[in-house]
């Protein structure tokens, strides 16, 4: 059985790591190369890079950060934010992430994942969903949270499979930031449903949250970043936790 | 000594550059297939099927390479292509300079593999030095089968038992990705260039 990863997330706004509280309220968190090289060095099993506001703001994403965090790190870097067409992916490929994210654009043009997956490989398309508690199960959002859609989570989960993602990234929007944990039930949701790796993300907040996600909601990854980048723990604290309960990761 | 990156058209050709080049190999990225480097490396990038149809229009170039004494080092898909032939995006034809196939991964959890595993059963070989039971990264769906068990030095797990580390002659493969598996990548690099200047 493969181990289960640990990924630090760096939210990068204007060439900065930021991070938000339910995706508001930013603040600076530092250089994104120096992060990365900090992880690596710390245990991270991958890097995802999300620049937070492409799409609201309609910039393509920030190429010269992942440049220069791609040829200081040895792990592999997703990057998200701002992906709209397969020259948006290869540009991202080039400066050298291993896998693009897609969000808003594979909501708005489906097509899009089977595009990419077809030249890339499956394995170098994640698509990120973020989901949102509502009277009836979870509901996708776009534009970084701040647009509602009626597609019901779990459905666009194997949807997106179908079209040709090789993995998902899971944010709950409802726990983003909290620090209250992750979002288990949606996790387990996504995760009883899909044959693909999923990333469980929004809500750590203590390796207690990572332990719950990886076993009860069945991740194959856990993703986090305030938590980290404010060091209320380590990545490696929160492998030796894990090992400690059995839970197999690179030590 | 000098390396080229075989630059099939698509994928991140960056990462396995910039690992060679920290372990002081001058590195192009390109199609000038020649005999004037020392290592010609098939990275692991894009899919079978259009990678394989790249190679083979260059085949008798290749073959030639090799049959000269070039050295080539294939990583993941890269690896996979020297193998007979691959069923990814239709079935297609490898360079057939190992014997066996690649197809999909079976009795796996969920596909893509992608994630760190150990490398296991490692057999004597300057390649792997120090290596046995170290966690690489992998991301693949296809893995070689049937394949001739002289020449695999390592193996690795995900619900078959399959070669991670392939060495023959003037050929070496790795089904994991050296340039993302952080420090014990970097060792494997370091034993790649002592098998280099041997």
């Amino acid at each position: 059985m493969t181990t289960k990863r640990i990924i630090p997330c760096l939210d990068v706004k204007w060439g900065r790591v930021v991070k938000g509280v339910k995706f508001l309220n930013l603040r600076d968190e530092g250089d994104p190369a120096e992060l990365a090289s900090r992880y690596e060095e710390e245990g991270a099993d991958e890097l995802v890079f999300l620049d937070v506001t492409a799409t609201v703001e309609g910039r393509g994403t920030l190429l010269e950060s992942v440049k220069s965090a791609a040829s200081v790190v040895s792990i592999p870097l997703t990057v998200g934010g701002g992906v709209r067409s397969v020259q948006d992916a290869s540009s991202l490929f080039s400066a050298g992430a291993d896998k693009v994210s897609l969000n808003t654009a594979a909501v708005e043009n489906p097509n899009l994942v089977t595009q990419i997956a077809r030249e890339f490989g499956s394995q170098a398309v994640v698509v990120a969903i973020d989901a949102k508690r509502s009277s009836s199960g979870w509901k996708v959002h776009v534009k970084s949270g701040s647009v509602a859609t009626e597609l019901d989570v779990v459905w666009w989960g194997t949807k997106v499979v179908q079209l040709g993602a090789g993995e998902i990234l899971l944010t709950s929007i409802d726990r983003d930031g909290t620090r209250e944990g992750y979002d288990v039930e949606l996790t387990r949701a996504v995760t009883s449903s899909v044959n693909v790796p999923v990333i469980a993300s929004g809500g750590a907040g203590k390796p207690e949250h990572i332990l719950q996600v990886l076993t009860e909601g069945g991740a194959d990854a856990a993703l986090a970043a305030g938590m980290f980048h404010d060091g209320v723990t380590t990545v490696s604290a929160v492998k030796r936790f894990l090992l400690s309960y059995g839970v197999e990761v690179r030590p | 000594m000098r390396a080229l990156v075989v630059n099939y058209g698509v994928g991140n050709l960056f990462s396995i550059s910039s690992a060679l080049r920290r372990k002081g190999l001058e590195v192009d990225i390109g199609t000038e297939l020649t005999n004037s480097y020392d290592l010609l490396v098939f990275p692991g990038v894009g899919a079978f099927s259009a990678v394989s149809k790249f190679l083979n229009s260059r085949r008798d170039q290749l073959n030639e390479l090799k049959e000269s004494g070039s050295r080539f080092f294939g990583v993941c898909l890269g690896m996979q292509v020297m193998f007979q032939s691959g069923s990814e995006g239709g079935r297609s034809e490898g360079l057939g300079w190992l014997k066996g196939v690649v197809d999909k991964l079976v009795n796996s959890p969920k596909l893509p593999h992608i994630g760190w595993d150990r490398l296991i059963e490692t057999k004597p070989s300057i390649l792997i030095e120090g290596l046995e039971g170290k966690y690489f990264y992998f991301v693949h769906s296809y893995a070689a089968y049937d394949v001739d068990n002289d020449y695999v030095r390592g193996f690795s797990v995900y619900g078959v038992k399959f070669p991670a580390v392939v060495e023959k002659d003037s050929l070496v493969g790795t089904q994991f990705h050296p340039e993302k598996s952080g420090a014990s990548g970097s060792l494997f690099l370091d034993n790649l260039m002592r098998w280099l200047k041997r």
